[in-house]
């Protein structure tokens, strides 16, 4: 007991350090008198007694000492006396706190924001032994992307496969859920095989998972639901097991419930078993599916692979024509989501994020350098009173350290708050539909991360410049107290200041002209009334029929589907407030990307397309030697309803939509862009085709070397009214009810907002079919304000991070100019005493820095060209003739303003004083 | 002889056995009196700083095994006196047991020898 009273006692100690000193030097006082008293009656003269006291007793400071260092934790006293001292210097330099703890908030947040972003790569199941659930993937090379259609591969695998067990599969897709007594609601549904709950190893919270038997195809259709869903749609009624629920238009029995948290494979909520019978299918036919497995005991991810591989050969052996190019592999399971990633790539932005740091805090360095050099003889007394150099040296990183862990708690806070945003717009960007195991915030693990930084970080700016300052045989210092000092700033730090400035000139053009874009992009009005707009797209349950009625399905699953389209487009223009409704393949603004060819005008080369519009996707089938446009397909009142003036010829009418028929419509940019200048009625009735499709383009969308006619001409949609520059070409074919799928459709409601809407659409659709669903339901300005959300916040990152890089430039200027004039203090003061005027001095005290800046201007500017070169101007979107003498400029003036006060400074030295701190 | 060599050494740990001795057997004292019984015990007037003394009641203290409160001395004095508890004795009697198997041992080998 008595240990650890004591240890509890010398703890509150610390914190109560004041009265523990009062009531010890009140004893001691007490102790010296009781002395005193003796020595008195023993005949001593007052003076004598007091010194005998003083004798007998010891010395009374080290006697405090020594109780103190009984008393308490003295390691502890330090560093809090370090951490105090910390403090006050970051209010004696608020400069200096200000520049070096935004430059490292900023390094910190981006590396915690990294390793947070960086950990779901690595993020674990929630499960028993994550580490050995596997996901099999077959990659085409044909293609270069996944080939789901493995249903073959997959039975095979089940019944081959040593090294992974309980090998299950699962393909998920939207379902309309209907809970007797509420409205049809859209929900992911995953149709997995038993072995997925046993291999999850997580057991049910109310009945049972799914069994194989529920596999036969003559089960009764059974569903298990999640936690969630329970709570929400059952009122977590324990009799749950046995209800029924409608999915589209079968009727399932709800057999179990999963536990809280439980949402393998992916984001589900309900799970029906997986029927897929592979006799039905030809090879590489049917549904696309996912599968995954446990490695069994004793084999490694390596094993699997081996294994795959293998299969892969023996089969591109026995079936060419369908596994010729075809590669299984194995990973874990959460490196599915990453897998065009490699390994290599995490560590090279792991390198940079450190990079990062390491030159923020260099300059940081550099700042506390010339602020220890100003504390030089500070340090050299204390020097020269018994603190070693590494007690000193200590300090000095204590000092840091304060600073780094304020930097990474402001960076923590940022970080929080980006990761909160990049979560939000994520789950927004995937409808909710985020993976269960990934969760983006701080995690402890991210907290350690930063400090670890700060650490790091406090190393660099307390260390580095401490042990330099104290290097030198410091007691030789102490005749050079208050004057000039002999240190220098190293070779090192003289480049770094050069490369900052080179790096600021190169990085700021690019950042400014992103920044610049982003602006525009986000106060851009879409040119209509987007307010006025319900959009959402809508889509019908489609089953994977067997290969020989593949085609019969189709076709009676499109006439269905327009029909339905048609009826509820009907229906919808009978609300009150509708006064319009039509449908296109996309939003306006999401059109997808091609590459055409005007008839009697030579296409551009390849490299001169890309030189034109370079900020595409790659083309995926034809060639990109062409024009870059985007295309829609839009419903025949499209720009009617939309509100879209025609500029020239006509709008789409029934007729176009006749098989055979050829009318586009382009916009206006696209015949300013292309035509040489023409006006919009003299491309009326020209030819225009196909050349390239780009990847975000399906093969049914386009027909390649078709030739279609422009029939009219309509203005940009959405327009860009501040910078029309940035409208995009495009061209539209007309679409009848039916051959879009999924289909957009946009209702236009006046009078009131148009998510008002939204409940009565849900009604009238699950009134006309249970199969129709509905998907991002949402007011157009809205979707366009997401988009928006996410402009800003990238280009208020880059904001912070050039501004940083430019605030540390500029004080690692100051710094420098600083160090040069107190160096020179000497030689100012005696040519000042000759008669030099301020001019002269000027001149010489700014050359230095002038000649550091010029460096760094010129290579930086030579880096900028050097990229967008390398980009073809992409980068800055050719303002680069504007740009970059103007970054330049400003940086010269930056650079010059920080050098100012220092040069004041120089000038004010008095002749006098200068030479007699000599 | 030098004075040096006849200096009593106290151990850590001998010292706080002394102190709790002499509180145990002559009640509450201060640090001052504590001294000048120890003085008195090891006969060499100088042989202890009485500054020295201060750690050792501290750690005593933290450890519980005395306690000190604010009184006046004969001569009218305010003193700090500590004062022996309950757990202090029973350390005391720990101690003495294990001091005195101690010094038995060395005797006895020392004897042999």
């Amino acid at each position: 007991m008595a240990p650890v009273r004591r240890f509890l006692l010398r703890l509150l100690s610390f914190f109560r350090s004041g009265r523990a000193e009062a009531e010890l030097a009140r004893e001691i006082h007490a102790h010296l008198q009781l002395l005193e008293d003796d020595f008195l009656a023993q005949g001593m003269s007052p003076a004598e007694a007091r010194s005998a006291a003083r004798r007998a007793f010891g010395g009374v400071e080290q006697v405090k000492e020594h109780q103190r260092d009984a008393r308490s934790f003295r390691w502890l006293d330090c560093w809090w006396l370090d951490c105090k001292l910390g403090a006050r210097m970051l209010v004696k330099y608020p400069g200096l706190t200000l520049v070096g703890g935004v430059g490292m908030a900023v390094a910190i947040a981006i590396g915690a924001v990294f390793a947070a972003t960086a950990a779901t790569v690595d993020a674990k199941l929630p499960m028993e032994e994550p580490e050995s659930i596997v996901a099999i993937e077959v990659w085409d090379t044909a293609v270069n992307d996944q080939e789901r259609r493995i249903l073959h591969d997959f039975v095979t695998w089940r019944e081959e496969l040593r090294s992974v067990e309980t090998l299950g599969a699962y393909r998920s897709g939207r379902r309309n859920l209907i809970v007797p007594g509420g409205p049809a609601e859209l929900v992911e549904v995953a149709e997995m095989t038993a072995s997925g709950f046993q291999m999850t190893r997580v057991p049910p919270l109310l009945g049972r998972p799914l069994v194989e038997a529920d596999e036969r195809k003559e089960a009764p259709p059974v569903i298990v639901i999640g936690y969630g869903m329970w709570r929400t749609h059952f009122a977590s009624d324990p009799k749950v097991v046995g209800r029924e629920v409608r999915l589209g238009n079968a009727v399932h029995t709800v057999v179990g419930v999963m536990p809280e948290g439980f949402a393998f494979p992916m984001y589900h909520r309900m799970w029906t078993p997986f029927r897929a019978d592979p006799l039905s299918y030809e090879r590489r036919q049917g549904p696309g599916i996912f599968v995954f497995g446990r490695l069994a005991p004793g084999f490694t991810l390596e094993d699997a692979q081996a294994e795959l591989t293998a299969f892969g050969q023996r089969m591109a052996a026995a079936s060419p024509q369908t596994h010729e190019r075809l590669r299984p592999r194995a990973m874990a399971y959460t490196y599915q989501l990453f897998d065009d990633m490699e390994g290599w790539e995490v560590a090279a932005a792991q390198i940079l994020v450190l990079l990062l740091l390491v030159v923020v805090c260099a300059n940081v360095a550099i700042l506390v350098y010339a602020r220890t050099v100003t504390r030089l003889g500070e340090i050299t007394v204390r020097n020269t009173l018994g603190a070693s150099r590494h007690r000193i040296v200590g300090q000095l990183f204590m000092e840091a350290l304060v600073l780094a862990v304020v930097a990474a708690a402001v960076g923590l806070a940022i970080a929080d708050l980006a990761l909160m945003k990049l979560d939000s717009i994520l789950r927004g960007a995937t409808g909710g539909l985020m993976p269960y195991w990934i969760h983006l915030g701080l995690s402890f693990e991210t907290v350690a991360y930063a400090l670890g930084l700060a650490i790091l970080a406090a190393v660099i700016v307390g260390v580095v410049p401490g042990l330099q300052a104290t290097g030198r045989r410091l007691q030789l210092r102490l005749n050079e107290l208050g004057g000039s000092t002999s240190l220098r700033l190293g070779r090192t730090w003289n480049a770094l200041i050069v490369i900052q400035v080179a790096f600021s000139v190169a990085l700021l053009p690019a950042a400014l002209s992103m920044a610049w874009q982003s602006v525009w992009y986000g106060v851009a009005k879409p040119g209509f009334a987007a307010e006025e707009f319900l959009t959402f797209y809508l889509t019908m349950e489609r089953e994977a029929p067997p290969s020989a009625q593949a085609e019969t399905y189709r076709r009676e699953y499109t006439a269905r589907f327009g029909h339905l389209q048609a009826e509820l487009m009907r229906r919808l223009e009978a609300e009150p407030g509708v006064s319009g409704v039509t449908y296109a393949y996309t939003l306006p603004g999401d059109e997808r990307t091609v590459w055409i060819e005007i008839e009697g005008v030579t296409p551009p080369t390849e490299a001169e397309a890309q030189a034109e519009s370079p900020s595409g996707y790659g083309v995926r089938a034809g060639s990109g030697a062409g024009h870059e446009v985007r295309f829609g397909k839009v419903g025949e009142d499209f720009f009617d309803v939309i509100g879209v003036p025609i500029l020239a010829g006509r709008r789409f009418y029934s007729g176009d939509l006749k098989a055979g028929e050829n009318a586009v419509i382009v916009n206006r940019i696209l015949v300013q862009s292309f035509f040489g200048g023409r006006g919009a009625g003299d491309v009326i009735g020209r030819r225009i085709r196909y050349v390239g499709r780009g990847g975000d383009a399906g093969p049914e969308d386009v027909e390649l070397g078709r030739w279609y006619e422009i029939v009219g001409v309509v203005e940009n949609l959405p327009a860009n009214p501040i910078e029309p520059g940035l409208a995009e070409a495009k061209l539209y074919h007309p679409a009848a009810p039916g051959q879009l799928l999924p289909v957009c459709l946009a209702v236009r409601v006046r009078g009131a907002a148009p998510e008002t809407l939204a409940g009565r659409l849900r009604e009238i659709t699950t009134s006309l079919d249970s199969t129709l669903r509905l998907h991002e339901i949402s007011a157009l300005d809205e979707v366009y304000r997401e988009t928006r959300r996410g402009l800003y916040m990238g280009a208020l990152a880059l904001a912070i991070v050039t501004l940083s890089v430019v605030l540390l430039s500029s004080a690692g200027i100051y710094a420098l100019m600083s160090f040069t004039v107190s160096q020179r203090r000497r030689e100012i003061g005696i040519r000042t005493a000759l008669g030099a005027d301020a001019g002269q001095l000027l001149r010489s005290i700014f050359s230095r820095a002038a000649g550091q800046l010029a460096i760094g201007v010129l290579v930086g500017l030579a880096a900028a060209a050097a990229v967008e070169k390398l980009t073809r101007g992409g980068l800055m979107n050719g303002n680069g003739v504007v740009l970059l003498p103007a970054v330049a400029a400003l940086m010269t003036a930056v650079g010059l303003l920080a050098s100012v006060g220092a040069a004041r400074r120089g000038l004010r030295v008095q002749p006098t004083e200068a030479l007699r701190e000599q | 002889m030098s004075s040096e060599d006849e200096r009593i050494e106290l151990l850590q740990g001998t010292l706080d056995l002394i102190v709790l001795r002499a509180l145990s057997t002559m009640g509450p004292l201060h640090a001052y009196a504590l001294a000048t019984r120890l003085a008195q015990v090891s006969d060499h007037p100088l042989s202890l700083n009485q500054g020295t003394l201060y750690p050792a009641l501290v750690r005593l203290e933290q450890k519980g095994w005395i306690e000190g409160a604010w009184q006046k001395t004969e001569n009218n004095r305010d003193a700090k006196f500590y004062s022996i508890t309950q757990s202090g004795e029973q350390e005391l009697a720990r101690q003495t047991e294990r001091w005195r198997r101690l010094a038995g041992l060395v005797d006895k080998l020392l004897l042999e020898s």
